[in-house]
């Protein structure tokens, strides 16, 4: 697993995604709509990363524990208390950036 | 790099061929990026027939916790790289989102704006992973960029000179 070139295929296939804080790894899981648990590493973790993965979580769209509870986590989840994760809208960007630029 | 990469394609995404042609700039040691940019263009050419885009490299500003002082002596090498590449591009629109890489190509931009030979506007969109701190390009360009567009509420707040439009990646 090590270097795949894209966990798409694996991510589409899994009821389940437990992964780090990285925001790569939380979006592409949240938009290919999978329940999600992010584990943070206060140890190796980079400040800005955690601030993605609590948004995230204080909007209800992932659960969030540290490696120590991460067992407990599975045992007493309800992951129906998870929220959708509507898409991002780059149309919006679009049309402002047309506007700033004077197209149209 | 990786995710600024991935979110800039997004928001190219919805842009009509007006946008053309796209000039990409690209840190050296970026080996991930390329092989995304080819497949983002080269199904834009299914679509779009007269479509266009180039590639270039300028060295990378600064790794990752890069020390401060050896951090200015590699931006300070980037800028002088990318000044002549920028005025070879002569671009009307700058479109970063964070990596280090940008901030080398905006400050050239600038200096070309500076000297009248080339005067491009800055949009500059600060990372969805940016919630309520801004990354050190975003503290550096919120006072560069004709537009600073921001992802969440927090940061607009904080930083009131700044554009939200909602997520947008």
């Amino acid at each position: 697993f090590r270097f795949k070139d894209s966990l798409a295929e694996d991510l589409r296939r899994a009821d389940l995604v437990i992964s780090h804080a990285g925001a790569g790894s939380c979006l592409e899981t949240l938009e290919e709509g999978k329940p999600l648990i992010v584990v943070i590493n206060e140890k190796l973790m980079n400040n800005h990363q955690l601030e993605l993965a609590k948004q995230l979580h204080r909007d209800g769209h992932v659960l969030y524990c540290n490696c120590s509870t991460l067992v407990e986590t599975l045992q007493s989840m309800d992951l129906s208390t998870l929220k959708p994760f509507p898409p991002g809208q780059p149309e919006k960007f679009a049309l402002f950036l047309d506007k700033a630029v004077g197209f149209k | 790099t990786g995710g600024h990469t991935t979110e800039i394609l997004r928001l190219l995404s919805c842009l009509s061929e007006s946008y053309s042609p796209r000039h990409y700039i690209l840190a050296d040691s970026d080996k991930m990026s390329e092989a995304k940019i080819r497949s983002f263009e080269q199904k834009r050419a299914e679509t779009f027939s007269n479509s266009q885009f180039t590639l270039d490299r300028i060295p990378r500003s600064r790794e990752v916790r890069q020390s401060w002082t050896s951090s200015v002596v590699t931006t300070l090498y980037s800028i002088l790289y990318s000044l002549p590449l920028t005025y070879k591009l002569k671009p009307d629109l700058i479109l970063c989102n964070g990596p280090g890489t940008c901030v080398p190509v905006c400050i050239s931009a600038l200096l070309l704006g500076l000297l009248g030979l080339k005067r491009a506007i800055i949009v500059y969109v600060e990372s969805i992973c940016r919630v309520e701190t801004l990354s050190l390009s975003g503290k550096i360009l919120y006072y560069c960029s004709d537009y600073f567009i921001v992802q969440w509420p927090a940061l607009k707040e904080k930083y009131p000179g700044s554009v939200y439009l909602g997520r947008i990646v």
